[in-house]
């Protein structure tokens, strides 16, 4: 479970204090599939950072599981990053020194993970249906096909948070629902809780919980 | 599959950019070869100089006043000469207060010999009963003492032990080599008995196509070694005083010569690579800088999969080590390799002893120079390291777009 308290984000803008989030407050269940809608600058990606533990709140706080993420340590939080939650963004997000293969296999390159991977992330590239990339560098990948690299990376440590920000930007109809039909299946075969940022309000419309987000504030929260 | 590590995306990443990291890598193999270089000819300088005073055996060498410039040029250059002064000398000097021991030379300038072209060898005679610089490496090294008929010669003259070499018509037989010093005085020098010499001057006459001639009321030098508890200098004033038209030229004198030619050519080497490693030091450093800084979106999607500071710490790091290993390898290769080929070309120019060090030394100064190059390393990507690690994985992903 997801709690999100009074969480504060504020940013200094040519001496103004900007808050991009402001006050907000929300719980997203165990294995439920969430968006957070809204247009650009809304607050969004800032949003899913905090969630994440990738930047730090002005005030508040995020519990996931009960545990109060920004009460660990650096270290900890890191190591909690890499073992429970993952990150898919609305950019290319492979390192291009490695192939295909080596990019969904980089997260356990920081933790114990416990078993050989090599074999899961097989199986994920054929899940993407990048079977045949696996050793291709990213440059030699398109831009739908470097997503769908990034996405079967989000799944390699099998994580119980994906937060996608903008997962299907910039996509084809086609690769988008290949994309969505995928999240719906993680969601339910391994009950991860996925939290999509878009303003795509179709696919909002295809998850149970919407957090529509305007001016850094949560306004509107529904659910199916 | 190999599990990916730091060290693959260090390696990975210094591979991607090729030319810059040949740049870096340059750059530290420029610096480490130029440190090397230069230890190792001033480590070698100081082992000719510290082996070639040991080997003179005396505290004070006594030449002719007027040959003073032709005794050090002899001693320190290797220059062939010869010069006399009276016999009488060596009592007068026995006779101050201080001298210990004292035994004369005779330096004979050679024409050429058929042995050494390429040599500039000279002669020097020395009395069997009296010596204490040539006699100790006889009792040591051959356990007998040398006849009239053998000569023992320099590690740079091109003969074995069982040769046979004339001299102005006479024959000789090479009965030992004398390890090298690095200074040519010895290394050069054929050692023969005063009364070998005395007898090829008197073969010359007959059997040389130049003879020469040799006053056995004439020596070159008179080499003393003083009583304990003298200082050599004070022992070279007080011979200088007592001894008439001679100059006492005290071995530390000779040290204090080199030293200070050296001391200039240290301090410009020391110069060049100081501002070498300084600038080294600054380009890797804004090198590394502008790394992190065009890889800040990289280093935050890393962060955000969950490397630890540590882990960006250790990429960056591992990135500037292996840079510097390389270059610091390269480096210490071609600037032996260089300084080798080139040695007796410096000398020459210099007119400096020089004796490679011994291969302890040089182990130790390569593998000083090769971690020298991974601390600059270190210290250069330090700061872009420290930096790196501290960014907010947020912060550093957003900039980076």
């Amino acid at each position: 479970m997801i709690e999100v308290r009074e969480l504060t984000k504020t940013y200094v803008l040519d001496g103004q204090v900007f808050k991009a989030v402001d006050n907000v407050s929300f719980v997203i269940g165990r294995g439920e599939m969430a968006s957070i809608i809204g247009h650009s600058g809304s607050g969004k990606t800032t949003l899913l950072s905090l969630i994440g533990g990738l930047t730090k709140p002005a005030s508040g706080s995020v519990l996931i599981e009960g545990k109060a993420i920004w009460s660990m340590s650096d270290d900890e939080l890191s190591g909690f990053r890499n073992r429970k939650m993952n990150f898919i963004y609305q950019f290319s997000s492979l390192v291009p020194t490695l192939t295909a293969l080596e990019n969904i296999l980089l997260p356990t390159a920081f933790g114990d993970h416990g078993e050989n991977l090599v074999d899961y992330a097989r199986e994920l590239l054929g899940v993407v249906g990048l079977t045949e990339k696996e050793n291709s560098y990213p440059s030699h990948l398109s831009g739908g096909q470097q997503r769908r690299i990034a996405i079967a990376r989000a799944f390699i440590n099998k994580p119980d948070i994906v937060l996608a920000d903008e997962p299907t930007g910039d996509l084809d109809e086609d690769t988008e629902n290949e994309i969505i039909a995928l999240f719906n299946r993680m969601n339910k075969d391994a009950g991860t809780t996925f939290v999509i940022v878009t303003h795509n309000k179709e696919i909002a419309a295809l998850t149970g919980h919407q957090l529509k987000m305007a001016n850094g504030i949560v306004s509107d929260i529904s659910r199916a | 599959m190999k599990k990916i590590r730091i060290f693959t995306l260090a390696a990975r990443n210094l591979r991607r950019k090729f030319i810059r990291t040949l740049v870096l890598l340059l750059i530290v193999a420029v610096v480490t070869g130029t440190l090397l270089s230069a230890t190792i000819f001033i480590s070698g300088m100081k082992n000719a100089l510290r082996i070639g005073t040991y080997r003179l055996g005396a505290d004070v060498l006594v030449v002719p006043e007027k040959n003073e410039s032709q005794a050090k040029a002899a001693l320190l250059a290797g220059e062939p000469t010869s010069f006399y002064m009276s016999r009488d000398v060596l009592k007068k000097v026995q006779a101050v207060e201080g001298v210990g021991k004292a035994t004369a030379q005779l330096f004979i300038k050679p024409a050429s010999f058929t042995c050494c072209a390429n040599v500039d060898a000279f002669l020097v005679a020395f009395d069997p009963k009296m010596d204490f610089t040539i006699e100790p490496w006889l009792q040591k090294n051959l356990k007998k003492p040398l006849t009239d008929e053998e000569i023992i010669v320099g590690s740079s003259i091109p003969v074995v032990v069982g040769d046979t070499l004339p001299f102005f018509g006479t024959p000789f037989t090479v009965v030992g080599t004398m390890e090298p010093t690095g200074m040519k005085f010895f290394d050069q020098s054929v050692f023969m008995t005063m009364d070998a010499a005395y007898q090829m001057a008197e073969n010359s006459k007959t059997k040389a196509m130049e003879p020469i001639s040799i006053n056995r009321d004439e020596i070159s030098a008179v080499l003393v070694q003083d009583q304990e508890n003298f200082n050599p200098d004070r022992v070279a004033i007080k011979i200088e005083h007592d001894v008439a038209g001679v100059k006492a030229i005290a071995s530390d004198e000779v040290v204090s010569t080199v030293r200070r030619q050296l001391g200039g050519l240290l301090k410009g080497i020391l110069a060049i690579s100081a501002v070498l490693w300084g600038l080294a030091l600054l380009m890797m450093g804004f090198a590394f800088y502008m790394i992190v800084n065009e890889r800040q979106r990289e280093l935050g999607l890393l962060r955000a999969m969950g490397a630890k500071k540590g882990h960006v710490f250790g990429l960056i790091i591992s990135e500037a080590v292996a840079i510097s290993i390389v270059g610091g390898i390269v480096g210490m290769a071609v600037g032996s390799a260089l300084l080798l080929s080139f040695k007796n070309l410096i000398m020459h120019s210099l007119k400096l002893p020089y004796l490679l060090p011994s291969a302890v030394v040089l182990i130790e100064l390569i593998a000083g120079a090769v971690l020298f190059a991974v601390l600059t390393g270190l210290l250069a990507s330090l700061l872009p390291a420290v930096s790196a690690s501290r960014m907010e994985p947020y912060e550093a992903i957003r900039k980076g777009e």
